[in-house]
């Protein structure tokens, strides 16, 4: 099933006197249950490609349609509230806030969503135990690892069941144990869950993981492969 | 913890300052006036602008009884005043005589306290009470007899010679220097003006209310003879003093606001940047601007409103403190106070008002501060602040 369409996409910034497509006639289709990198050198536009996906930005043109939305024709309160129930995000330096312990981090879109109590602990449980964390729970950030944090992100993001999580260079700040255990943990719920995930990368042992690779180079897709794992 | 602290110190700092400011001048008017002008005075009605005997008049038992007739006016004391030459052997110089109730006017003039040599008057006396620095000038001590020789009521010649029984410090070097003091029954024989006075100084509590007696006297003297004038007429010297020192206040208070407004408004910035990032990605994952406006709102209301109610209670001892005891001013400042009559100290006072007024001005430092994390909020760009 179709869970994200991209057509002709565009995004151009005009900060400096040079003008720089940073996406320049991007077309890609994203399936459920896909596990897919984007890679490609800095400068690429594998970020602003995500940050677009995930309607943090605005395209200068083409359409990106989720789950048959057109993102685009959403203003930017309606934006916001469907990213809260469509869209999960991983952020390469975790961003997880610094005053919530690791559970109320991963709480907190829930209670956004106005899950229950019940609910909500539930699924806590649920995914502490899948992220390999128990017991961490009312621990803040700043006394968990790089890899522990980032786990917790990953939590946040799969808490409210988004339709998909963008995860923009998760393991660039982690070590190599971390990175392996974090892919491990993502790549368990991709199969048993079918959650999607989309990264952006430079890192070689997500690539290797990875089903499907789609290489970015001066904003264009220059090759999209998908892989038999 | 570094806005609360900037708040607290902002709240403490201008309620101090105000409290200060107006302290000193109750403080000034207190000196200069209460204690011996008093703050309101009832006259024959050309007495102020033409200040003689001629324009005085009788003790008069309606007048009296008008001036009681309002309830905040808790007494009156009668004056005889006039101008004379003093003179002892080679020295002559002209000074202020002051005939008074030499009771009554104790607890407004505090004189026997004001005694450096010799003793107070005594109703019955016919001696008399001189300043210091007139002593000094015509080199007068206690038990030594000043001759005094003026006009008295109506053309009369006034003459005539009268022990010193004390020497008084007053708080005014000018007054100090010319100032003649003898009980009211003396007076009126030495002006040969029975029965007569020239002023009737209107006693009350409460300073505030002196335009409001004067208008109300005034209101019930307007068919009569007599006229109520207030402190401000008979003083404007001091008027002038205050409304000069006044305006340095106003410009000291505005550069403190100012101080007070970029300080609280530099830790309100400070602690939106600092956590725009933590906002971008609670945008990113689905929190609505406006609640996160909303709750920046209520953030900074509490913790503003913390800081104003520690800042105002830990001002109020300290406030108290100095009310009780007064900074001593030196040097300078000192002398030019005490020229005006005014005793070199700078009390704070603890009215309510001050407290009142710097809190409000703080709270609306506080709420035009409090709009920038709200307009920052507004306008985030999440991209940008997701980079920081």
């Amino acid at each position: 099933m179709k869970v994200i369409e991209i057509k002709n996409l565009h995004k151009i910034y005009h900060d400096t006197e040079v003008e720089v497509k940073a996406v320049n006639g991007v077309n890609l289709e994203f399936e459920e249950g896909e596990f897919s990198a984007i890679v490609g050198p800095s400068g690429s536009g594998k970020t602003t490609l995500l940050n677009v996906i995930g309607g943090l930005d605005a395209p200068s043109s083409g359409s990106v349609i989720i789950d048959g939305t057109d993102i685009g024709t959403l203003s930017s309160r309606e934006m916001i509230d469907f990213r809260l129930h469509n869209i999960g995000f991983v952020f390469q330096a975790y961003n997880l806030i610094p005053v919530l312990t690791a559970r109320e981090n991963a709480e907190f879109i829930m209670q956004l969503q106005k899950k229950s109590r019940a609910e909500r602990d539930a699924r806590i449980a649920e995914l502490f135990t899948a992220i390999g964390i128990q017991g961490k729970e009312d621990i803040r950030p700043n006394r968990l690892s790089g890899g522990q944090q980032q786990r917790v992100a990953v939590a946040r993001a799969l808490a409210s069941k988004p339709k998909f999580i963008l995860a923009d260079e998760p393991t660039a700040n982690l070590d190599s144990k971390s990175t392996t255990n974090l892919l491990d943990i993502m790549r368990k719920l991709n199969e048993e869950e079918n959650v999607t995930f989309i990264f952006s990368t430079h890192d070689q042992r997500v690539i290797d993981r990875a089903k499907r690779v789609i290489v970015l180079d001066d904003g264009k897709v220059t090759k999209d492969t998908k892989t038999e794992q | 913890m570094i806005t609360v602290t900037s708040v607290t110190l902002a709240v403490i700092l201008a309620v101090f300052v105000r409290s200060l400011q107006e302290g000193s001048y109750a403080k000034m008017i207190e000196n200069a006036v209460g204690q011996f002008t008093g703050y309101v005075q009832v006259h024959q009605k050309d007495y102020w602008d033409d200040q003689s005997l001629d324009n005085g008049m009788e003790i008069n038992d309606s007048l009296l009884e008008i001036i009681h007739s309002i309830p905040q006016i808790i007494g009156v004391n009668m004056r005889l005043e006039s101008i004379a030459l003093a003179s002892n052997e080679k020295n002559t110089k002209g000074v202020l005589v002051m005939g008074i109730n030499t009771i009554s006017e104790d607890s407004m003039l505090n004189l026997s306290n004001k005694i450096i040599n010799g003793k107070y008057l005594n109703p019955n006396d016919s001696s008399i009470l001189i300043g210091s620095k007139l002593a000094h000038f015509l080199n007068i001590v206690t038990g030594d007899t000043l001759v005094l020789l003026g006009q008295g009521h109506w053309g009369q010649s006034a003459i005539g010679a009268y022990p010193v029984k004390g020497i008084v410090k007053m708080p005014s070097v000018e007054i100090d220097r010319q100032i003649v003091f003898m009980p009211i029954k003396l007076a009126q024989s030495f002006y040969s003006f029975p029965n007569g006075i020239t002023s009737m100084v209107v006693k009350f509590n409460d300073a505030t209310l002196t335009q409001s007696i004067t208008n109300k006297l005034n209101n019930k003297l307007k068919r009569s003879d007599y006229r109520a004038i207030p402190w401000q007429k008979m003083s404007p010297e001091l008027v002038q003093e205050i409304q000069s020192d006044r305006s340095g206040g106003i410009f000291m208070i505005a550069v403190l606001y100012m101080i007070i407004a970029f300080g609280v408004f530099g830790t309100t910035l400070m602690m939106t940047e600092e956590r725009k990032k933590e906002f971008a990605v609670m945008v990113a994952i689905g929190t609505q601007k406006t609640k996160l406006m909303v709750v920046s709102l209520y953030e900074n209301l509490l913790i503003n409103g913390l800081a104003i109610l520690i800042g105002t209670l830990l001002s109020i001892p300290l406030v108290y403190y100095y009310s009780i005891n007064p900074m001593r001013l030196s040097g300078d400042a000192a002398v030019s106070m005490e020229n005006l009559g005014i005793e070199p100290i700078m009390p704070t006072t603890l009215s309510a008002d001050i407290f009142l007024h710097q809190i409000i001005v703080i709270l609306i430092i506080v709420g035009i501060a409090i709009l920038y994390p709200l307009i920052s909020l507004g306008r985030m760009n999440v991209i940008n602040s997701l980079r920081r």
